[in-house]
């Protein structure tokens, strides 16, 4: 909106500019840009979303590959479809990969695509915990977090039709600049609000799965127990809200759900047998 | 091997005694359940050693012996955690991932907000990701062997 009134503006001034030449505002030339500044913040389709999603992930698996281990690559996409299955998104074409890095992390693509660092699977004692990291970015999907946050961001380095047609086409030089904005989302992160949202939903998410609805807080607190000083933690910690405030959050707001479904599947041997084999 | 049995005793039962505090005053209950007995009251900032969780609950041990708390009452020491206690990280096969402990995060790949930020397009991988995707079917299958049910959960309201 902020935009479009900038650029009425800027059409104004413009004309206003031009005097001399064109006694009259051009009226035409303002609705024009307006108009394409409406295409370009109008809501990105499923497939652009899945897309962008796709190219911002392939970038990712440059920065780390995914482990060479296409049992464990199984496993992690069965819990996590699974996971997926109980939401209102169930159809995406969600995948799920483990990436080959000691740092902790976790990242949720638009469209479905989500990755987990060798790092933080390790630091995890069982299914339900990994249920409840999945949860947690397979919310961040459904509330289109990422993808909001991306075009929000482009607009102001893209403006109305390159913008337009970065999310249409794949390939050219502006899709390189879009793909590029979204995979530094990732070292940015988002707002705080959207985290601690995601928190609340993954835990509900988790629970209509079966897991254990404690498996987050129970990352959470691993986590929180690390030294924040560990090199494998700083992007987690410079893009999160601390995990103490995590806690804080979910037992503020979601205690009752927590309790309800604590005493669920923790499946903690199968998690293990995947680990070990 | 001897270092991995040792491993496998404590896991994943309890990441050993790790030093914590409660957050708030709380009750050192009996069992893990709010209508069990309490022991004592744990003051604000009560110094506790964790010892294992089971669901919301944490048994730990206090200078009043040892009981129950609210997990979420619980914030443990930062940098208490050890490498390997906390988690499944010395059960994974480093020969497959091709990493070791001692590797550094130095070097062309990697994430870190720089490595990402330069990050290059790695199609190849792309398609890897592809063929590991699970379907509803195999999903649902996979559930079922994990004795896992379907519940009806409604979301907070925002």
């Amino acid at each position: 909106m902020r935009l479009v009134l900038f650029m009425v503006a800027l059409a104004a001034a413009s004309a206003a500019h031009a005097q001399f030449r064109i006694p009259s505002f051009d009226l035409n030339k303002a609705v024009e840009s307006v108009k394409n500044v409406n295409k370009a913040v109008r809501e990105p389709s499923e497939a652009e979303e899945i897309s962008i999603g796709r190219d911002v992930a392939s970038r990712l698996l440059g920065a780390a590959p995914l482990v060479d281990d296409p049992a464990l690559q199984r496993y992690i996409n069965q819990v996590g479809r699974w996971l997926a299955l109980q939401t209102e998104r169930s159809d995406l074409p969600w995948q799920f990969g483990v990436l080959d890095s000691p740092n902790l992390n976790a990242f949720a693509m638009p469209g479905g695509t989500i990755f987990i660092t060798r790092g933080l699977l390790e630091r995890m004692r069982s299914e339900a915990e990994l249920g409840g990291v999945l949860g947690h970015e397979i919310a961040h999907v459904l509330r289109k977090h990422h993808l909001k946050a991306i075009q929000k961001g482009a607009q102001t380095a893209l403006a109305g039709d390159a913008l337009s047609a970065a999310l249409r086409e794949r390939g050219g030089a502006q899709r390189d600049k879009l793909i590029a904005f979204g995979a530094e989302m990732y070292s940015r992160g988002l707002d705080k609000s959207d985290e601690l949202e995601a928190d609340r939903l993954g835990v509900v998410i988790a629970a209509r799965a079966g897991y254990d609805a404690y498996g987050l807080p129970a990352v959470l607190q691993t986590l929180q127990a690390m030294n924040p000083q560990d090199s494998g933690l700083a992007l987690m910690f410079k893009t999160h809200p601390a995990p103490g405030e995590r806690l804080d959050a979910l037992g503020e707001r979601m205690q009752p759900v927590l309790d309800a479904y604590s005493g669920q599947a923790q499946l903690a041997d199968r998690f293990v047998r995947q680990l070990r084999r | 091997m001897k270092r991995l049995a040792l491993l496998l005793f404590f896991f994943p039962l309890l990441a050993l005694a790790e030093p914590a505090n409660v957050i708030r005053a709380t009750e050192l209950k009996q069992e893990p359940a709010t209508d069990s007995a309490t022991l004592a009251a744990l003051p604000e900032n009560a110094s506790v050693e964790a010892l294992e969780r089971k669901g919301g609950w944490t048994r730990v041990k206090t200078s009043s012996g040892e009981g129950w708390v609210r997990m979420l009452a619980l914030r443990y020491k930062p940098g208490t955690a050890k490498a390997g206690d906390s988690g499944a990280k010395e059960l994974f096969n480093v020969a497959r991932t091709g990493s070791s402990g001692t590797q550094t995060t130095t070097g062309v790949r990697g994430l870190s907000a720089e490595q990402i930020a330069n990050a290059q397009p790695n199609l190849a991988e792309m398609n890897k990701l592809k063929e590991f995707a699970a379907d509803r079917g195999t999903a649902g299958g996979f559930a079922a062997e994990g004795n896992l049910a379907a519940k009806a959960v409604e979301y907070p309201k925002p």
